[in-house]
């Protein structure tokens, strides 16, 4: 009894269609695929249980959206209370997103050709990060005006003139590294997962692939899966809330 | 040494390394958590939830470690 991803390619490796310019317009098909099925099931799952909502009669499903929502909603009213109005859609929706794409692992798709958790590509997760990235500048410039923005790039204000020059390259590596890490960490962990289950298919024998592949997904799925996606979107909030750091001083005198 | 040779050496110490920082973190946060819990037990849920966000933190630069390696091995070291 051989299994089937005993014959896949490693999952590092996709499949590409090029659309005729080059590097730049590659595209990982299978990706696309997997993605755009996390999407439907994302938007079908918040539409039935935004049709199911009753205020009368609120059942567990919708207790735990409301109960989901309220938190992503204090949490970003106390880091940046005037970013809330675009910033709790954002992480709500990047956080429900990556959890249904991460959970999806749950069925067999990885059986299916050209599909895969979509979040174990990096132009995935990359793309949501620099989606971030864009809006957390946007947001910084429409607070401080871009005068005040190439100022934020010299903090700490409070020192001299040339040290605060220094630390402007630190500030840059900084805003760099944020959208990096945020896209990398997601990518890594869910990688290692089908890694995992990759290197198991290899090396135990076939009787006892089954439940070790289950006991696995078990772990890294449910737990990994649920806290990734929950990092993610909370970063994305924790951002938003360094982004506002200082202003309120500079501010109030 | 050809490059999957040097790729995979690369992979092997880019995931012992990050394979320490990474214990050593996890210790560091259980640490913590253990002696919050002991000084206030009422406070444990709240505590182990922070935990699990800092564990996953921490986990994340060695998974970021792992990512890059799988780039050595599958992308780099193929050439």
């Amino acid at each position: 009894m051989r299994f089937l991803f005993q014959e896949e390619q490693p999952p590092v490796t996709h499949p590409t269609v090029d659309l005729g310019c080059g590097y730049w317009c590659t595209i990982n098909y299978d990706s696309v695929i997997s993605s755009a099925l996390a999407m439907v099931v994302t938007i079908v799952a918040a539409v039935l249980i935004a049709r199911s909502m009753s205020s009368q009669r609120p059942n567990r499903v919708q207790a735990l959206a409301e109960w989901a929502f309220s938190y992503v909603r204090s949490t970003s009213n106390e880091s940046a209370p005037d970013a809330s109005s675009f910033v709790v859609p954002l992480a709500a929706t990047i956080g429900f997103y990556i959890l249904v794409a991460n959970y999806l692992d749950f069925l067999p798709i990885t059986l299916i050709p050209n599909l895969h958790p979509a979040n174990t590509d990096v132009n995935q997760t990359l793309s949501m990060a620099a989606v971030v990235f864009i809006l957390l500048h946007w947001y910084n410039i429409r607070l401080r005006g871009f005068r005040g923005y190439l100022a934020y790039y010299t903090r700490p204000h409070e020192l001299p003139v040339w040290a605060r020059a220094i630390f402007v390259f630190l500030n840059i590596i900084e805003e760099i590294v944020k959208p990096v890490t945020l896209s990398l960490r997601l990518f890594g962990n869910l990688l290692a997962g089908l890694l995992m289950i990759y290197v198991i298919g290899i090396l135990l024998p076939a009787v006892i692939q089954a439940p070790v592949i289950a006991i696995w997904k078990l772990f890294d799925v449910l737990f990994i899966g649920l806290i990734q996606a929950f990092i993610f979107m909370l970063l994305t909030l924790v951002y938003f809330g360094l982004a506002r750091e200082g202003f309120e001083e500079e501010h109030s005198h | 040494m050809d490059h999957l040779a040097a790729a995979m050496i690369a992979f092997g110490l880019a995931l012992g390394g990050g394979a320490i920082g990474a214990a050593i973190g996890d210790g560091l946060a259980g640490n913590a958590t253990i002696n919050g819990v002991a000084r206030q037990p009422e406070a444990r849920g709240q505590l182990q939830g922070i935990m699990f966000i800092i564990i996953g933190l921490v986990e994340g630069m060695y998974f970021i470690n792992l990512a890059f390696g799988a780039l050595f091995v599958f992308a780099l070291g193929r050439q």
